[in-house]
């Protein structure tokens, strides 16, 4: 089960990779004081994968995809939760049921 | 919202309660004799699954359905799925933007 988003934004990758990749950075935009950050891989400046681990809810797994676009970087973000496998039923039931 | 879910996480962490669910999708309803021809347990041991899943509020037991017991999805058993899916898609949309401001390009840009 995952989501996924992306943005482009006027910036160059390595400024991108800057505010995902360090907590300086994160601190400027990412605002989930309560769920930690362990980094599973880097390849700077076009690949970050982190867990996200809280009390609260069931970990889960956020991966950046960045890359230069013509005018600035493109991000994607893809955020699963590899414990609920339910994409794919919700999306069935959904169209056994309508 | 989250004891809903550990209990819907814990039903399907099994990989036969999965196939369970993947069959009721498939079938509407479901019963002991007619999974047990699919899968390679004791009827026992797939009872035991259809409890597990009716104890997670998954499934449930079609009223009338004579001697063989037969289970169907709940309609609101995946809620809790796609509320989760539907609130990770606002709070990245959410964060992107905040993300965009911060390295530049967005309201009162940035001096370079």
């Amino acid at each position: 089960m995952e989501v996924r988003r992306e943005i482009e934004v006027e910036a160059s990758p390595e400024e991108v990779w800057e505010a995902l990749a360090t907590e300086e950075g994160r601190e400027r935009w990412l605002e989930e004081p309560e769920r930690q950050i362990h980094i599973e891989s880097h390849d700077a400046p076009s690949r970050l994968t982190w867990w996200w681990v809280s009390q609260e809810q069931p970990a889960t797994r956020v991966e950046f995809e960045i890359r230069a676009v013509p005018h600035g970087t493109r991000i994607v973000v893809t955020e699963s939760a590899p414990s609920f496998p339910l994409a794919q039923m919700a999306g069935a039931f959904q169209m056994v049921a309508a | 919202m989250s004891t809903g879910l550990d209990s819907i996480f814990d039903a399907l962490a099994d990989p036969t309660r999965r196939t369970m669910v993947s069959a009721l999708i498939r079938d509407g309803s479901t019963s002991v004799p007619a999974l047990s021809s699919e899968l390679p347990i004791s009827r026992q041991a797939i009872a035991k699954h259809l409890a597990t899943l009716d104890d997670a509020g998954l499934i449930e037991r079609l009223p009338g359905s004579g001697r063989e017991v037969r289970y169907s999805l709940r309609s609101e058993a995946l809620a809790p799925a796609s509320a989760w899916l539907a609130d990770a898609e606002a709070s990245w949309d959410a964060r992107l933007a905040r993300l965009k401001d911060a390295v530049g390009g967005g309201p009162g840009g940035r001096a370079r």
